[in-house]
């Protein structure tokens, strides 16, 4: 037994030993004036893209070495907030608009104003990067829209012709029940989501979530209402799958099973989605989505166009070297290498077509993405979404399953989401 | 008799082979997931044999994380997580169970709380003591929160209470302090509830996964848990992936725990006839 | 003589419990006292709070949903609690009998304590799919064991059950074979039968383990999170059936950042589960057997 205390403390040292020369979760400056950046990510199929980055940056700057570190996205904002309660977060990390004004109004972000070319990004690309006193506080990384997806093979045994952006809610519909006649498989999967679903509806419609100020909810509002109620019907359809069925696969993946001919996916998917399933190469294809009918305002037409930046603390010790490598991010030659990884488009103006040429080993024209950031509208956040977001969510789902009729739900939501703001 | 007794032993075989196949499918619906294609996983109705056995998705899995680091960090947890919970909680239970001392009570009554508060309220607090002290992504970060164990208190004092004191009175006769009448005496009387303890604290070290996750951000200092987290959070849908990483990750546990196993069973055996 | 001893026993008892309890104040107490002083505060980002009193907990009694997680997790308990531990029991039984291929036995009912569980949980889930499992396409059926509300928390339960009974199984039947077997050769003596031996010599024999799983269990059980939160993903529509306290208190805490109203749920689940193990220890008196 005396042995046995003697190697317990022996190793609890041991432990301490191996402690002190871990490496902590913050930057350290070597004594020859090696810097070592960490650099946190939520997406493991970027991480190349981002290492290659990396990488051309550290071959100019030999000093400096920055290690890309994953972890997913369920557990990045736990972990994140905790890193920033404790003022000890990684030296550059990727931000979203749903976080971005919680971190931002709350001081924890590095003002990056001096290192963005405004004039190379499009105004969605900066508002997303804002904080609501209109300080840029990340580095726009990139952008996306969402697209209609749609089962080519499925279509083809349908005999339906391909979607095109002439389509409008009834073509979707009329679409759908062709292929389920036809096929038996579902056409459009019409999901609970906000961002891949019911917003865009939304905003083609001429409706809106929250108000131009972002203090109030828009969903008490004609247009948003008629959206609303005609995207949750779509599931009364025989051809939607209900929201039970989505809960144990997502859209995505009864697509790709060939169980649906359609849903709605953003573009930052399309190539891990090709990549991890060979077997969608040449069935998989892209299209504009389709207008709403009869829009109280505007042409129908609309997409949901949101994107990330790439932000620092504002308390980071290495603030020039950081701010230094965040500028080789956002500038031409950073945003192309992470166009050519495919993962994402790239936020600055002029590189599409380096995304839409990392797609050039399989059978898909994703170029028809490109046009829609014309018309592209930008994720809806206000600084108490974290707040409101799984709240609006749940009560929707009550709507779905018909614990609340659709007027009473959405004014639930509206109350919700004001009560959130007005704090 | 002899017919009683073997027709009792069938039935005893009947259950126990019906409860088996029920402990065992899962593993063998995980083995077959983990061969099949994504595309295959997903038809309906779903086929029992993979149509091709390949092996693309512990590629993906292994191409994700990586595993030699994730055994070696998991095996260090468990180890020190066991030395500290064993140690200090055979001492404490020994304190509560046999010694008198004011506030015992009180004290006791701390153990108890702890064991009725819930684990996730920890989290933040113990994380911003260990960034505090520079501590994250270690291998220490990963053993924090075990230090010590108020279940194991709870658990080992149970076990001595169950010693007559009557061992200890002999032994204090015999010329022995508190501390050696504890290590020479009572200890080795506690070795099967030790080593359910052991078994208690790896089962747990090794199925944690709130923690690992904030305390250690390099992939590189994550143990099994928290990776297959991680690759859960990249292939949300993608069960033969799924599947193959959670093979993967119980692999050399398996094989550590059929070694394990006999030893323990083992050692309950000799202290049956105390 | 015995006043010195007494005296170095107090100085010992420190001593042995001084590392734990030490340990336990830093690591655990000052948490919990945190989460007291979180839950009569509004909390906002990053750790800035504002007395608001009882507030918090008067929102938290007024909740439906908060209503319906309590009622789940005591639910849960009930489905799990006595099923697991009567199977645990009869598990360590049958595996002390003199069988042949007994190790094979154990070895195959442990198993589960070799797999995270967050691994349980996805092979599980996988099966249980409503569309591509295995378990309807077995049975023929068409049943939505994940997302059907009034299912849903069986399947949870069946889940925990299958992950725990082992690892009972082994507490109990280390406390079995603890009994000596001279009880039992005196009982056949007297003429008592297998079942008069069980009830007379093995329960009271084993109930001290059997209080210590039973408490184990009722608390891990009250506390379930990990197993539900893998199994039932927020856009469940069966998410507020399924929901226990501390799932809710993850969603409040993490994901909706509202701190101060989740620590007033910790602090509600604390006291539940206080008083369920002071009805506990008050009943074992009355069936748990510490002479030997």
């Amino acid at each position: 037994m005396k042995n046995t205390k003697k190697i317990a403390a022996g190793t609890l040292a041991a432990v301490m030993a191996a402690g002190m020369v871990g490496c902590g979760g913050q930057s350290g400056t070597g004594s020859n004036g090696q810097v070592n950046l960490t650099f946190q990510i939520w997406d493991v199929g970027q991480r190349d893209g981002m290492q290659a980055m990396c990488d051309a940056y550290t071959a100019k700057n030999p000093n400096v070495k920055i290690e890309v570190q994953v972890t997913s996205w369920n557990e990045y904002w736990t972990k994140l907030e905790a890193a920033a309660t404790s003022q000890k977060m990684p030296d550059i990390f990727w931000m979203h608009t749903n976080e971005i004004l919680k971190y931002a109004d709350n001081g924890m972000l590095a003002d990056v104003s001096d290192i963005v070319e405004t004039d190379k990004f499009s105004d969605i690309s900066l508002s997303n990067a804002q904080g609501s006193d209109g300080k840029l506080y990340g580095v726009p990384k990139d952008k996306d829209v969402i697209c209609l997806a749609y089962n080519k093979e499925l279509f083809d045994q349908a005999g339906v012709a391909y979607p095109d952006e002439n389509w409008t809610w009834d073509d979707l519909v009329t679409a759908s029940q062709t292929i389920y006649d036809a096929t038996g498989k579902y056409g459009y999967m019409a999901y609970a989501d906000d961002q891949l679903g019911y917003w865009n509806f939304v905003y083609q419609n001429g409706g809106y979530i929250l108000n131009d100020d972002k203090t109030k909810a828009g969903f008490t509002q004609p247009a948003t209402a008629e959206a609303m109620e005609f995207y949750i019907n779509l599931q009364k359809n025989d051809w939607c799958p209900d929201q039970t069925y989505f809960a144990e696969q997502a859209p995505g993946a009864a697509f790709l099973s060939g169980q649906g001919a359609m849903y709605l996916e953003g573009t930052w998917n399309f190539l891990p989605m090709l990549q991890n399933n060979p077997e969608l190469n040449g069935k998989l294809a892209v299209a504009a989505l389709p207008k709403a009918p009869s829009p109280a305002s505007g042409d129908g037409r609309a997409t949901i166009s949101n994107g990330l930046c790439y932000a620092t603390a504002a308390n980071n010790k290495n603030m020039d070297v950081v701010k230094d490598v965040l500028k080789f991010f956002g500038s031409e030659e950073g945003q192309r290498i992470q166009g050519e990884s495919g993962a994402a488009i790239p936020a600055y103006n002029g590189l599409e077509q380096t995304w839409v040429d990392a797609f050039k080993d399989y059978d898909i024209d994703v170029s028809i993405c490109i046009p829609m950031f014309e018309y592209g509208v930008q994720s809806v956040n206000n600084a108490s979404r974290p707040e409101w977001k799984t709240k609006v969510s749940d009560e929707l789902l009550k709507i779905y399953s018909g614990q609340v009729e659709l007027q009473q739900g959405l004014q639930n939501m509206q109350d919700i989401v004001d009560q959130a703001s007005a704090k | 008799m002899t017919i009683k007794k073997s027709s009792s032993n069938i039935l005893t075989y009947v259950v126990l082979g019906a409860g088996a196949i029920l402990m065992l499918f899962p593993f063998v619906w995980m083995v077959l997931t983990a061969f099949k294609s994504n595309f295959e996983a997903m038809q309906i109705p779903p086929t029992i044999l993979p149509s091709q056995w390949n092996l693309d998705a512990f590629k993906k899995a292994m191409d994700s994380l990586p595993f030699a680091n994730l055994y070696i960090n998991t095996a260090l947890l468990i180890f020190f997580r066991i030395i500290c919970a064993v140690v200090f909680s055979s001492m404490a239970g020994y304190g509560f169970a046999k010694l008198a001392f004011p506030g015992k009570n009180l004290l006791f009554g701390i153990v108890l709380i702890q064991m009725m508060l819930p684990s996730q309220i920890f989290i933040i607090p113990q994380y911003q003591m260990l960034a505090s002290m520079g501590l994250t992504n270690t291998i220490f970060a990963l053993v924090f929160p075990g230090l010590v164990s108020a279940f194991g208190t709870f658990f080992l004092r149970q076990a001595y209470l169950g010693i007559p004191d009557e061992i200890s009175e002999a032994a204090y006769l015999d010329g022995c302090n508190t501390w050696q009448a504890f290590v020479k005496v009572m200890f080795p009387l506690t070795t099967a509830a030790s080593a359910a303890l052991a078994v208690f604290t790896a089962v747990f070290a090794y199925g944690d996964l709130m923690w690992p996750l904030i305390a250690n951000t390099d992939l590189t200092m994550m143990t099994l848990a928290s990776g297959l987290s991680t690759l859960n959070g990249q292939f949300t849908t993608n069960f033969p992936v799924l599947m193959a990483g959670s093979l993967l990750a119980m692999a050399p546990m398996l094989v550590l725990y059929m070694i394990f196993q006999r030893q323990f069973i083992e050692g309950v055996a000799m202290t049956g006839g105390k | 003589m015995k006043n010195k001893q007494r005296g170095n026993n107090m100085m010992w008892g420190y001593i042995m419990v001084g590392p734990t309890i030490l340990g336990l104040l830093i690591l655990n107490i000052y948490p919990f006292i945190d989460t007291i002083r979180l839950s009569l505060s509004a909390t906002k980002a990053f750790g800035a709070y504002e007395f608001v009193g009882l507030q918090n907990y008067m929102d938290m009694f007024a909740s439906t949903e908060f209503w319906k997680a309590t009622w789940n997790s005591i639910w849960f308990c009930v489905l799990t609690v006595p099923v697991g531990v009567f199977l645990a029991l009869l598990l360590a039984i049958l595996l002390n009998a003199n069988i042949k291929g007994k190790s094979i036995f154990r070895t195959i009912y442990f198993l589960p304590m070799v797999v995270a569980p967050a691994a349980v949980a996805m092979v599980w889930k996988w099966m249980f799919n409503a569309e591509f499992g295995i378990i309807n396409s077995l049975l023929g059926t068409r049943i939505k064991w994940i997302t059907d509300p009034s299912i849903v928390l069986f399947t949870c339960a069946v889940v925990s059950v299958w992950s725990s009974v082992g690892y009972d199984a082994i507490l109990l039947l280390s406390g079995i074979q603890n009994i000596s077997k001279s009880y039992y050769e005196a009982a056949s003596l007297d003429g008592a039968g297998p079942i008069k031996q069980f009830f007379t010599i093995t329960i009271p024999m084993v109930s001290p383990t059997l209080f210590v799983v039973l408490i184990m269990r009722l608390m891990a059980s009250l506390k379930v999170y990990d197993l539900i939160y893998m199994m039932v993903d927020q856009s469940n529509p069966a998410l507020t059936d399924a929901q226990s306290l501390m799932y809710l208190f993850y969603r409040e805490s993490f994901i909706a950042g509202n701190k101060g109203y989740a620590s007033a749920i910790v602090i509600w689940t604390v006291l539940l589960i206080g008083v369920v193990t002071a009805i506990q220890f008050i009943g074992q008196k009355k069936w748990v057997n510490y002479e030997v």
